[in-house]
């Protein structure tokens, strides 16, 4: 019955084929419109680690005095002190903990093959891989030990190694970091994330880093941070040793807490941290304060969506709304001026439920055929916006879910137009049209 | 004569168009009139004045990795090799660089940290005297920093700078009564006494809370890492841009030139989110206006074609062709002008609750009227065609069939 309705349909799509064509257009401007923010939309705010982005937390301390405030919306800083990062990765718990840090070095091989030049740097403790689903090609990453004696050992991107090494298992081969050589002891696979969720302080939508390396060589080689560095306290700073001491936040750290159970003994944890630190003179404040956001509610707080993103989906939703009344006034025209051929059908025993149907299957024929024309429209949305903005350039793409919910979308939207239509054109009276004819 | 009571009771008889029309024309002038807004700030934002020759400026960056070198010698050698460049007009190293969107900023007060004062949120840049010529700003008031007030040193711990020129937003902010010059602020506990007032600049962020308070700080830091802005003549920079890394590496090779760049090309960067959104609301309220005539220029064909007969009769009953036309423009106004206030309650709505929600601010009322008007006419635009055409109906059709 479905393949006669679709044929009647088509049928009756080429014998209006402007009235047709207007409402397909229609509809593929509307899904054109609406999917090309959509998209983007959904790429900033989709999970990009659906199945532990609830096990991932970040971790923030409230280290200001009474009366200080931060442009969070609840006043905590979103990074740590070098001290306290040091101090909660010393923790018994949790198992797995980050603490890391951008930064950025001269890099270049020993050979004059390799013209020097700079690469982004990822400095971190060994956890990191694990927590975040890092898989190596070689290699792996380096060992507790090599984290604590600040071995100069290094893990490079594919990128970078496809770079150097033309792609070569470059395990144990040296790479100069600004003046300093360090072994290679692990390659990353391609790490495809749209998000840079574990760092959105920096560019959330940058690319991965190019190097890894043991977090311990922060101290040893007195790096500085390519990210935020705040303070909010007036001190002195003079030397590095003053910078490791100081209250200035330059520091990221992630818990990985897998049970409620485990969050629980980690709050019991930070409390028991802050009240400790108290007798030292810091965290001055009454109530002690800490923030654990794990990995979509630090998206939410960092406000990866753009505003804008927001206004545009809403405003391209009713876009689709002026879209949807064209059409329905489109359908009344054209099912209506179709009454005595209804009629003649309803003479001959079809019954109201069929007509409704029929007519139900040829605007969702529309809505497919509009959705398919609405992801090409998409499609040249997206590369003008990828033109217009180098940096969305990964996130101006339609998945797999957006390409599936363009012609869903279209479908319902067109038979929520056709639905009146249908139902008037069902409701024809057969006797008045026989007696004309 | 408008005719407007029989027109209403023809409308009556065929609600449903009429209804659908009307919410078309009430989305449109809500949404296009909001996007108006939103666009016309977007462009208010994006041709500001920044106060540099955007055109003439480059910067680069230098990342040295070799440890042979004394880092503020080398500092000299390479602006006296930038500066003697032809078509080069000045360089300068800058610790920051403006409107690229990084940068280093703090409280300036007038007492000394931890006193308590007023202060006041300000970009600073570490540059030398020939900072404000490189970017090409004047002075307006005092001077500039001489030589022998610059500090260059390879140690970040030495204080001893004790004077900086300010943007006379800031000299105002700090100082209402425009008396400034000369006064003291103080950069934590670092007392700067205030020697020159600069003309507008900018300072490294454009969506700063206050992106017009920059302090300049005669001090070069030699440092691994350095930013450099040079100014060349009108047209020469290309030629001066490809040259500059190879020329920084003859200087010294142990290290990195990158990220050569024009000031306007990090303003672009900087801005091309906002960019982005203003050509997205233009495509969409383009796209919009267009659906919406289309729909009107459709549904007034459909109902031309169906009342083709009363139309002929019409016109065998001695109506003229004008009276035809009039007829279809008006109930055309009719339902337009439904759907306009309906519109301008539904953009107050819409605009109420962007602000609400972001960072927008309240919709002018003007934008309602100017979208309304444009609505307007656009819609008598779109059903003057058919209703020619509905005039030119031959009074024979109605006779014929009947």
């Amino acid at each position: 019955m479905l393949l006669h309705y679709l044929d009647l349909s088509w049928r009756s799509f080429k014998r209006t084929p402007l009235v047709s064509m207007l409402m397909v257009l229609a509809i593929a401007i509307g899904i054109g419109v609406t999917m090309t923010s959509l998209s983007v939309y959904h790429m900033m705010s989709s999970d990009p680690i659906p199945h532990k982005s609830s096990q991932l937390y970040n971790v923030q301390l409230q280290t200001m005095d009474e009366g200080h405030t931060w442009w969070t919306g609840d006043d905590i800083p979103m990074q740590l002190t070098y001290q306290d990062a040091v101090n909660l990765h010393n923790a018994p718990i949790p198992n797995k903990k980050v603490a890391m840090m951008r930064t950025g070095f001269s890099v270049y091989l020993d050979s004059d093959k390799v013209k020097p030049f700079t690469g982004e740097a990822r400095m971190t403790t060994p956890d990191f891989f694990n927590m975040f689903d890092v898989s190596f090609i070689y290699g792996g990453v380096w060992s507790e030990q090599q984290e604590q004696s600040a071995a100069p050992v290094v893990v490079i991107s594919k990128e970078l190694n496809d770079k150097l090494f033309a792609g070569e298992n470059s395990i144990g081969k040296l790479v100069y970091l600004d003046d300093d050589s360090y072994q290679i002891v692990g390659v990353i696979a391609d790490w495809p994330l749209n998000l840079k969720y574990y760092d959105l302080n920096n560019g959330a939508f940058d690319k991965v880093a190019d190097l890894f390396l043991p977090f311990s060589l922060i101290k040893a080689k007195e790096l500085t941070s390519w990210g935020n560095s705040n303070g909010w306290k007036h001190e002195n700073i003079y030397s590095y040793a003053d910078k490791m001491q100081s209250e200035i936040v330059w520091i990221q750290f992630w818990a990985q807490l897998d049970n409620p159970e485990q969050k629980a003994n980690y709050n019991n944890y930070l409390n028991s941290y802050i009240q400790e630190q108290k007798k030292r003179g810091r965290f001055t404040r009454e109530k002690p304060e800490y923030s654990l956001l794990d990995v979509n509610q630090w998206m939410q707080y960092n406000n990866v969506v753009s505003e804008d993103n927001k206004i545009l989906v809403g405003l391209s939703f009713m876009f689709l709304a002026v879209c949807l009344a064209n059409i329905l006034g489109l359908l009344l025209a054209k099912f209506l001026r179709r009454a005595p051929e209804v009629g003649v059908r309803r003479a001959l025993g079809a019954s109201k439920r069929q007509v409704f149907l029929q007519h139900l299957v040829e605007v969702a024929m529309l809505g497919f055929i509009g959705g398919l024309l609405g992801i090409v429209l998409a499609q040249i949305g997206l590369l003008g916006v990828r033109q217009s903005y180098e940096y969305y350039k990964n996130i101006a793409s339609m998945d797999l879910v957006m390409l599936l919910s363009a012609p869903v979308i279209a479908i319902t939207t067109c038979i929520v137009a056709g639905l009146y239509p249908a139902w008037l054109v069902c409701k024809t009276n057969p006797a008045i049209y026989l007696k004309s004819q | 004569m408008l005719e407007i009571k029989p027109i209403f009771h023809a409308l009556c008889r065929s609600k449903v168009g009429a209804i659908l029309l009307l919410i078309q024309i009430a989305i449109t002038t809500a949404i296009v009139s909001n996007a108006a807004f939103i666009i016309q700030d977007r462009i208010a934002f994006l041709n500001q004045e920044t106060g540099y020759p955007e055109q003439d400026l480059f910067k680069f960056n230098v990342m040295t990795f070799g440890k042979d070198i004394d880092a503020s010698q080398q500092f000299e050698l390479d602006v006296a090799m930038l500066r003697a460049l032809p078509g080069v007009v000045n360089a300068a190293q800058s610790s920051s660089i403006p409107l690229s969107g990084s940068g280093s900023a703090s409280s300036f007060s007038l007492k000394p940290a931890p006193q308590e004062s007023l202060s006041v949120r300000t970009a600073y840049f570490h540059i030398d005297e020939h900072g404000l010529d490189t970017y090409g700003v004047k002075l307006i008031a005092g001077r500039n920093f001489s030589e022998d007030e610059v500090l260059i040193s390879n140690s970040p711990t030495d204080r001893t700078t004790n004077v900086t020129v300010v943007t006379e937003a800031l000299a105002n902010e700090l100082f209402p009564k425009g008396d400034g010059l000369g006064k003291t602020i103080y950069f934590g506990d670092l007392p700067l006494t205030v020697i020159g007032i600069t003309a507008p600049m900018k300072g490294p962020w454009l969506k700063d809370s206050h992106p017009n308070n920059v302090a300049l700080i005669p001090y070069i830091q030699g440092k691994t890492y350095a930013q450099f802005v040079v100014r060349t003549k009108p047209d020469q920079r290309d030629a001066v841009m490809k040259e500059v890394e190879n020329l920084m590496l003859k200087n010294y090779s142990k290290r990195v030139i990158n990220n050569i760049k024009g000031l306007d090309e990090l303003k672009d960067e900087y801005v091309a989110a906002d960019k982005l959104m203003m050509r997205m609301l233009i495509v969409l309220i383009t796209i919009l206006v267009l659906v919406t005539a289309l729909g009107i220029f459709g549904l007034t064909l459909f109902n031309i074609s169906k009342r083709t007969k009363q139309i002929g009769t019409r016109r065998a009953l001695g109506a003229r062709k004008s009276a035809i036309i009039n007829y279809f423009l008006v109930e055309n106004a009719m339902i337009c002008g439904v759907g306009l206030i309906l519109g301008c309650i539904a953009a107050l709505l819409l605009g109420q609750l962007l602000m609400q929600h972001f960072s927008i601010a309240s919709l002018p009322p003007s934008y309602i009227a100017g979208t309304a008007i444009i609505v307007f006419v656009m819609s008598l635009l779109a059903v003057f065609g058919p209703a020619q055409r509905a005039a030119n109906i031959s009074p024979s059709i109605a006779t014929r069939t009947i």
